[in-house]
C-alpha cells in the first residue's frame, strides 16, 4: 500500500514508544523493553488499575491528540496488551 | 404487612412519572423502574430451602445473600431493588477477582449472583439482569415498603488488614441518608437534579449518590459511561439542567487537565480523598459552579459536607450528630457489624445505625460541625479506600520464605495519582516476582506494592522497631537503585 505523504509523519506507533509513555506516565519501576507485548496491562500482567487508566488516557491525549472513551476502551479491549494499545493509538492518533 | 414494632420505609418516595435513571437514549420513570425491579425479583430464586439460613460471622442468621456483580449502574440499581423486594440481602464488593468471589462463596454457602453481562468464569449460580420485557408500569398497587431495621446490604471494603470486611446497612439507615443528602444539597422536586457519577455503584460513595439518592430525593442518575473526561462531557450534555457531577479528586484533576468544555454545572461533589482547595477553586472558576466535598466512610456512609473554598469546617448531614466517645463502640443486637469497631474517638450517631467511632481524628466545634485533623492510625488511603500498613506487613511476613518485611507508603500517596505502596522483604530464597505473586492472591490489586525490594536485612533498632528515619533512608536507597 502506498503511503499517503500527508500522513507520513504519523509513522507506525511502535510498541516501544508506547511502553516508554506508560513507564514515564505511571512512574513504573520497570524498563520499557521489559513490558511484554502480549501480556495484559491490567490485573495479572503489569498490574495496572483504573486510576492508572485515567492517567494514561490523559498522557495519550497530550501525546497523540485524541481522547479515550469508555465505549472504545471496552469494545476494543484497548488496554488488553501493549500491542493492542499501540495498535489502537496508531489507528486513532491525530498527531 | 405486619411489621410489629418498627416502622416501614418505602422503596421509593417519588411520583410515578419522575425520572429516576437515564440511560443513553432512554429515561426510566419511577413507575417503570418499579415494574422492572418487580419483574427481576420474580426471576430471583427465593431465599433457599428452610434451614438453609447461614449465620454471618457475628450477629445471627441473615439468610442466603445475593452478590450484586452488575457493572452497569442501572443493572446494579435494579438488582438492589429486586433483592429488597425478594427479601434478600445484597452483597456489594469492589474486588470481583476469582479468589475473592471464591472466599465469599465459602463464607456464604448457597450464594447467588446477579450479573448484567455474560461471565463465563463465574463459579456461582447467577441471574442475568437486563433481560426484563419492556416494563409496563402497573397502577393501583401499593408501593412496597420494608422495615427500617431490615438488613438490606452488606458493603465490603478492605478491612484494616487488606482482607475484605463486610459492613451491614439497614434499609432505614440507607434511606435516611439519601433523604438527608437531598436536603443538604437542596434537591427540589420542581427542579430535579441530573446526577452524573464517575464513581462505581458498588463503592459506598457511588452507591449512596447514584443508586440510592434517586429513590428518595429529587434526582435522576446517569447510567451510561462516565469514566474518561470525554465520557463525562458527553454524559453531562445528555442530561438536562441542573447538573451535578459526583466525582473524586483524581478524576476532577483529569477533567481539569482535559481539553474541551463542559455544559453548565450546578454543582460538583467530590469525596474519597481530601480535595486540594486550589483544585476546588480552579474548578469553580472554570465551570462557574460550586465544588462541595462529602465526608464519610464505608462503615457509616456520607455524614457531612463542606464547600471546599469556604473553609475547613464540615457540617454534618441533617439528623447526623458527632460525639466524643471514650469507650469503643458496643455492637448492639440486630445491627451487628462483621468487623471490630475502632477504639474510642469521635463517634457518628445517625438514624437506624449503630454509633460508630471514626478512624479519622476530628476536632469537634459542636455536634454538627468539625474540622478534620488527620488519621488516627497507620491507615493510608489509596483510590478512596483505606488500608493498614501494619495489616499488609503482616500478610507480607506471613509468606513462606519471607523472613522479615515491611510495607511503606510514599509521602505523596494521596495526592499523586501514580503513587503506590512499596514493600521491602528479607527473603533470600525468593525473587521479587515470587513475593508479588504470593501477595496478589491475598491483597487487592490497588494495594499491591508497585515494587518489592529485596534487602539483606531491615534497619531495625535494638527493640526490633523500624524507626521512621531508617525507613526513609531505606526508601531513598531504593529510589536510587
Amino acid at each position: 500500500m502506498l503511503t499517503n505523504p500527508m500522513t507520513a509523519r504519523q509513522s507506525a506507533t511502535s510498541e516501544q514508544e508506547v511502553a516508554q509513555l506508560i513507564v514515564a506516565t505511571l512512574n513504573l519501576d520497570i524498563a520499557p523493553q521489559d513490558i511484554p507485548a502480549d501480556a495484559p496491562l491490567f490485573g495479572e500482567g503489569l498490574g495496572l488499575d483504573s486510576i492508572d487508566a485515567l492517567e494514561l488516557a490523559l498522557a495519550i491525549s497530550r501525546t497523540y491528540g485524541f481522547e479515550l472513551r469508555s465505549d472504545d476502551a471496552r469494545d476494543r479491549q484497548v488496554f488488553a496488551s501493549l500491542r493492542s494499545l499501540a495498535g489502537y493509538i496508531d489507528e486513532t492518533r491525530t498527531k | 404487612m405486619a411489621e410489629a414494632g418498627g416502622y416501614s420505609v418505602p422503596l421509593l418516595a417519588r411520583a410515578p412519572g419522575d425520572i429516576l435513571f437515564r440511560l443513553p437514549g432512554q429515561s426510566v420513570s419511577a413507575a417503570a423502574f418499579l415494574a422492572a425491579a418487580r419483574a427481576l425479583a420474580a426471576r430471583l430464586p427465593a431465599d433457599g430451602p428452610p434451614g438453609a439460613l447461614v449465620g454471618a460471622p457475628r450477629g445471627g442468621a441473615i439468610g442466603v445473600p445475593v452478590v450484586n456483580l452488575c457493572t452497569d449502574r442501572f443493572g446494579f440499581a435494579l438488582g438492589f431493588a429486586a433483592c429488597l423486594l425478594r427479601g434478600r440481602v445484597s452483597l456489594l464488593l469492589g474486588d470481583r477477582s476469582a479468589p475473592r468471589l471464591a472466599a465469599l462463596a465459602a463464607a456464604y454457602p448457597g450464594l447467588h449472583a446477579l450479573i448484567d453481562a455474560p461471565t463465563p468464569d463465574l463459579a456461582l449460580p447467577a441471574t442475568m439482569v437486563g433481560t426484563e420485557p419492556p416494563a409496563a408500569a402497573r397502577s393501583g398497587e401499593p408501593l412496597p415498603a420494608f422495615p427500617a431495621d431490615r438488613l438490606a446490604a452488606i458493603v465490603f471494603t478492605s478491612g484494616s488488614t487488606g482482607e475484605p470486611v463486610g459492613h451491614r446497612k439497614s434499609w432505614g439507615a440507607l434511606a435516611a441518608r439519601s433523604i438527608d443528602a437531598g436536603r443538604r444539597f437542596r434537591l427540589r422536586p420542581d427542579r430535579p437534579a441530573a446526577i452524573v457519577a464517575t464513581v462505581p455503584p458498588y463503592h459506598m460513595y457511588g452507591f449512596e449518590t447514584s443508586v440510592l439518592l434517586p429513590l428518595h430525593a429529587a434526582a435522576a442518575s446517569w447510567c451510561g459511561p462516565a469514566f474518561y473526561p470525554v465520557d463525562v462531557a458527553a454524559a453531562l450534555a445528555a442530561c438536562p439542567e441542573p447538573r451535578v457531577l459526583v466525582t473524586t479528586p483524581l478524576q476532577l484533576r483529569a477533567l481539569l487537565a482535559a481539553p474541551g468544555s463542559l455544559p453548565p454545572l450546578a454543582r460538583v461533589i467530590s469525596a474519597t480523598a481530601p480535595l486540594p482547595v486550589e483544585m476546588a477553586a480552579a474548578a469553580e472558576h472554570r465551570w462557574g459552579t460550586e465544588v462541595w466535598e462529602i465526608f464519610g466512610a464505608t462503615e457509616v456512609g456520607s455524614i457531612a459536607s463542606r464547600r471546599t473554598v469556604a473553609g475547613e469546617v464540615w457540617q454534618s448531614y441533617p439528623r447526623v450528630r458527632l460525639r466524643q466517645s471514650s469507650a469503643p463502640a458496643r455492637v448492639p443486637a440486630g445491627v451487628a457489624a462483621d468487623d471490630d469497631p475502632p477504639a474510642a474517638g469521635v463517634a457518628v450517631h445517625a438514624p437506624h445505625a449503630m454509633p460508630w467511632p471514626l478512624s479519622d481524628r476530628l476536632e469537634l466545634c459542636d455536634p454538627t460541625r468539625f474540622r478534620l485533623l488527620g488519621r488516627r492510625t497507620d491507615l493510608v488511603k489509596l483510590g478512596g479506600r483505606r488500608v493498614s500498613l501494619a495489616g499488609l506487613t503482616r500478610i507480607l511476613t506471613g509468606i513462606e520464605g519471607v523472613e522479615d518485611g515491611v510495607f511503606v507508603a510514599p509521602d505523596d500517596l494521596e495526592t499523586e495519582p501514580t503513587a503506590r505502596l512499596l514493600a521491602f522483604a528479607v527473603a533470600p530464597r525468593l525473587t521479587s516476582d515470587d513475593i508479588l505473586a504470593a501477595l496478589r492472591a491475598r491483597i487487592e490489586p490497588l494495594f499491591l506494592p508497585r515494587r518489592v525490594v529485596r534487602v539483606a536485612r531491615l534497619p531495625r533498632d535494638p527493640l526490633g522497631k523500624l524507626p521512621a528515619g531508617a525507613l526513609a533512608a531505606l526508601r531513598a536507597q531504593a529510589d536510587d537503585a
